[in-house]
């Protein structure tokens, strides 16, 4: 059987804007020598490669994402049992109603619930950070890190911890400003020896 | 707070981080290659820049190309046009970065309209002929099988079937009834 030329690393996620309204589905897939993140927006995917000896840095920032979504959901789905509860001998027909909706958002809290805290993702090459948004559990992020630290050190070579301090000391003092400050002009005509004749009227 | 295992809060907000740093973060980025001026007379030039020494052929068209002018793509050298047409007819796959599924179109286009199922006398045949259209055109360039276009053309037949035979009944009671 022919090897395949990619493999999965996540599965697809909608890519939220504003953390509601979908905007496309993103997943991440493992390749020889990068890693395709694939945007679907339903009818075409768009591709971006990082190249494994391109990969600078990923980080991982715990959002409080997790926490609030458990929060709206325990609230909705405790009013609904409570409601479920009060009808459940007058209003049977809206007992059940409701007993539905609570079972069903109680299992959304325990599914988010157990997927464990969210995070946000960026991967970072000389030229680009970029959003990994199927990277949205801090637990899936440390799994797919793992995955991904002996390929991208294999591609780069080790980097010894106890250097990177005076690495990272000297990457921030000899790096050049990204925007170099204009050369300063003189602030009068008269001190510039090439500022062309004026009339003083 | 680099390549740590666990979270380090950020020094400037304190939101809890992981990162995780390569070596690549601190490999020296020269500046692009320039191409070298002819000096000699006869001497080869490059087909976009007469005026500079060529360096090597084009490994897609065989044009002669400055340093300027070499694009690197994985140990292989173009010339910039070539990629360009490389990347527009997908032949160099890995410049391919969009691609249509047309066995998703055709599947929707056989499905979805069967909630309003007057729809399906133009979406039924289209998405038919989607499917013979586009059956061996590539899908996504993540393993995907054909199911979808196989769906698309059950739905899609069995929608035609059903308008062909309704007309068919319609047409004889209305001959009966006169």
């Amino acid at each position: 059987m022919a090897e395949k030329e990619y493999r999965r690393l996540t599965r697809t996620r909608q890519r939220t804007a504003f953390g509601i309204v979908a905007t496309g589905r993103c997943s991440l897939w493992l390749g020889m020598d990068h890693i395709l993140s694939i945007e679907t927006t339903g009818y075409t995917e768009s591709y971006k490669r990082f190249y494994f000896r391109d990969i600078q840095a990923i980080t991982l920032r715990q959002t409080d994402r997790w926490k609030y979504w458990n929060l709206v959901l325990g609230a909705i789905t405790g009013l609904f049992g409570l409601i479920a509860v009060g009808w459940g001998r007058s209003e049977v027909v809206a007992a059940w109603v409701f007993g539905i909706l609570t079972a069903l958002i109680g299992l959304w809290l325990a599914i988010n619930a157990a997927l464990g805290p969210t995070c946000v993702t960026h991967l970072q090459t000389a030229v680009q950070t970029e959003p990994l948004p199927s990277l949205s559990r801090l637990r899936k992020g440390r799994k797919v890190l793992a995955r991904l630290r002996p390929l991208l050190t294999e591609a780069q070579g080790p980097l010894a911890p106890e250097e990177i301090p005076a690495r990272v000391q000297e990457l921030i003092g000899v790096a050049p400003s990204a925007n170099p400050a204009p050369a300063a002009s003189p602030p009068f005509a008269a001190e510039d020896p090439n500022a062309p004749p004026r009339s003083a009227a | 707070m680099f390549n740590r295992r666990e979270l380090v809060p950020c020094p400037m907000c304190a939101a809890p981080l992981q990162i995780e740093i390569f070596p690549a973060l601190f490999r020296h980025i020269g500046p692009g290659r320039d191409g070298e001026a002819l000096v000699i007379e006869g001497e080869s030039s490059c087909f976009y820049h007469p005026q500079k020494k060529a360096v090597l052929p084009c490994e897609g068209c065989g044009r002669f190309l400055c340093a300027l002018c070499d694009c690197e793509l994985h140990g292989q050298h173009f010339c910039p046009a070539c990629l360009e047409v490389g990347r527009k007819k997908g032949k160099i796959r890995r410049l391919e970065n969009q691609r249509m599924l047309y066995d998703d179109i055709a599947m929707s286009l056989a499905v979805l309209p069967l909630v309003i199922f007057y729809l399906t006398l133009i979406t039924a045949p289209v998405a038919l002929f989607m499917s013979i259209r586009y059956w061996n055109a590539p899908r996504s360039i993540v393993h995907r099988t054909r199911w979808r276009f196989i769906v698309a053309i059950l739905f899609a037949t069995a929608e035609i079937a059903g308008w062909g035979i309704g007309i068919f009944l319609l047409t004889t009671r209305f001959h009966r009834h006169g």
